[in-house]
């Protein structure tokens, strides 16, 4: 997009009748943790490693984590990774040591442009909101928050609370549309279970008739 | 542009398909651009796991099953020493080393006594470390007692101790559900992850993994009972019947979950897992055994079904877990997977 004719809010037809959009598209978001309202990394974990920390941030505290690498599928993002050289898992901390000095985390610090914005989840969601009015209002109708009940924190997880303003698909982000939570499914999977085990004991138990 | 910057540019970051240079705005034209997703970066992880986990598996599902026929042996009033014992060491030696191989595949091993700190329920990962503790107790007590009847522990003081005071059949009948859990729950911590074959077939993937097991298991009873020439008649005819049947079960099974799983179970049928899953599990570890099972019954007819069998569930575990590392890996199944209604919502009803 023409960034400078988008930055001072050019509507009118561009000279030559040039597009705004017409330089192609930079499509931009930071591959952070989403911070899940339900998140499926912290019930996954075995060790209680991942917690949601005072800041109500889900954060893994690296002297309890044993790497048993559960959370990494059952991140809906991709996010967790096991680093090989070292056996424990990491992922953005969202800057806990900073928060606890009562300093924001460093990448909203550094952004010279307050594309990453920190604060209140409550707050930011009406500034993301407000922000994709005036976005609209300029054009691009296709600007949506991803990280809502709607999109983004469907089946089970409930929203997250890193949300991002999208101007196409989610898949165009690396985002599924549509995660899940996989842990609702466990009580089924007990309830399956029982069934097959009573099944699989009376099959065999009919084995020992005469 | 300058020609000077298209120069530079053509000779840092090469040409695209229509021999413009490459650069971050990925226009229409970028060939890369049109399909779904990011580049074809994975948008999930896959499981680290190496093989030590597709055996403890495989491990726990014949503990499972072991524990299963013994103590079913035992409460229906068929006594076989030599079965009681096969099963007592057995339920011991795979109670030792489950534990090992997966301490063994932690990244900071260590520290496994984590898994100690608290019990989720929520967690597959939780639930088993505590069912592989209690039932990791039950068989060492039962198998102590077995130890002391055999007297291996000397004719002494301990031993008659030991056999007084484990109460043998009520650990057995206390061990069957723990056991049973071991055995389904491969499969529940499989199902339970963003992994799109596994979670897709989250009702099924269980009792697979169980009837897997437990056939295993028969097989594997046979088989020992078979190579030392131990047990009784009815022991070789009743595991030969419950064989046939329980195979049976696993292949109804099989076929169900691989009908749930539909196009998301299709690398199961890959390049790299089709050998595997095709030739060592449906055709060398389901349809070859049911067919040797049911002609006329040869010892060496037997040894040969049950390796069979054996094998057939180490290779269907070998699939599953490295069909999942190909599934996690396609951004195509995540996206169609959790794009609406198949991936698991939670209103769902079992």
């Amino acid at each position: 997009m023409d960034l400078v004719a988008l930055a001072e809010d050019v509507r009118e037809q561009l000279p030559g009748g040039a597009e705004l959009d017409a330089l192609g598209r930079w499509t931009f978001m930071s591959d952070v943790c989403k911070h899940c309202v339900e998140a499926p990394c912290q019930q996954a974990c075995p060790t209680g490693a991942i917690i949601r920390n005072e800041f109500d941030n889900v954060y893994i505290q690296p002297d309890i984590c044993n790497g048993c690498g559960y959370c990494v599928p059952a991140c809906p993002y991709g996010v967790i990774t096991q680093v090989p050289e070292d056996g424990r898992v990491f992922k953005c901390t969202l800057c806990y040591d900073r928060q606890r000095d009562g300093m924001e985390p460093a990448c909203a610090k550094a952004c010279p442009t307050n594309s990453i914005m920190f604060g209140e989840v409550e707050e930011l969601k009406k500034v993301a909101e407000e922000r994709v009015s005036t976005l609209r209002a300029k054009g691009y109708t296709q600007a949506y928050v991803y990280g809502t009940p709607e999109v983004g924190g469907t089946g089970g997880i409930g929203g997250n609370h890193s949300k991002f303003i999208l101007l196409d698909e989610p898949e165009t982000y690396n985002l599924a549309r549509h995660p899940f939570l996989p842990q609702a499914k466990v009580k089924g999977s007990f309830i399956t279970s029982a069934i097959a085990a009573g099944v699989l004991s009376a099959v065999v138990a009919l084995a020992f008739r005469d | 542009m300058a020609d000077a910057t298209r120069e530079t540019l053509q000779s840092r970051n090469g040409h695209l398909d229509d021999g413009s240079p490459e650069t971050s705005h990925h226009t229409r034209t970028d060939s890369k651009r049109d399909e779904k997703g990011y580049y074809g970066v994975p948008p999930i992880k896959a499981a680290h796991w190496t093989w030590q986990i597709p055996i403890y598996f495989w491990i726990g599902g014949i503990a499972a099953g072991v524990q299963l026929f013994t103590t079913l042996a035992n409460v229906l009033g068929h006594e076989d020493k030599a079965l009681t014992r096969v099963g007592r060491y057995t339920s011991l030696v795979a109670m030792i080393l489950s534990p090992i191989l997966l301490i063994w595949d932690l990244g900071r091993p260590e520290r496994f006594y984590n898994m100690m700190r608290v019990w989720k329920l929520r967690s597959p990962m939780s639930n088993q470390s505590w069912s592989l503790v209690i039932y990791g107790n039950l068989s060492g007590l039962l198998a102590a007692r077995q130890a002391a009847e055999d007297g291996l522990l000397g004719r002494n003081f301990l031993s008659r101790l030991l056999i007084q005071l484990i109460p043998a059949k009520v650990l057995s009948i206390l061990a069957l559900p723990v056991a049973l859990f071991v055995g389904s729950n491969t499969g529940t911590l499989l199902s339970a992850t963003s992994v799109p074959m596994w979670a897709r077939n989250w009702a099924l993937m269980a009792p697979t993994f169980l009837a897997s097991g437990v056939s295993t298991a028969l097989s594997y009873l046979s088989l020992v009972l078979h190579l030392g020439r131990w047990g009784e008649e009815k022991t070789h005819t009743v595991l030969r019947r419950a064989e046939r049947a329980t195979i049976l079960v696993e292949a109804v099974l099989v076929a169900a979950s691989l009908v749930r799983m539909g196009r998301w179970g299709k690398p199961l049928f890959s390049k790299e897992i089709a050998p595997l899953f095709v030739g060592g599990t449906l055709i060398g570890g389901i349809a070859a055994p049911l067919a040797l099972l049911s002609g006329k019954e040869t010892r060496n007819k037997s040894i040969l079904t049950s390796v069979l069998v054996l094998l057939g569930g180490l290779a269907f575990r070998f699939a599953m877990v490295l069909g999942g590392r190909i599934s996690a890996n396609d951004p195509e199944a995540y996206f169609s997977f959790a794009s609406g209604e198949n991936a698991p919502q939670p209103e769902d009803k079992v």
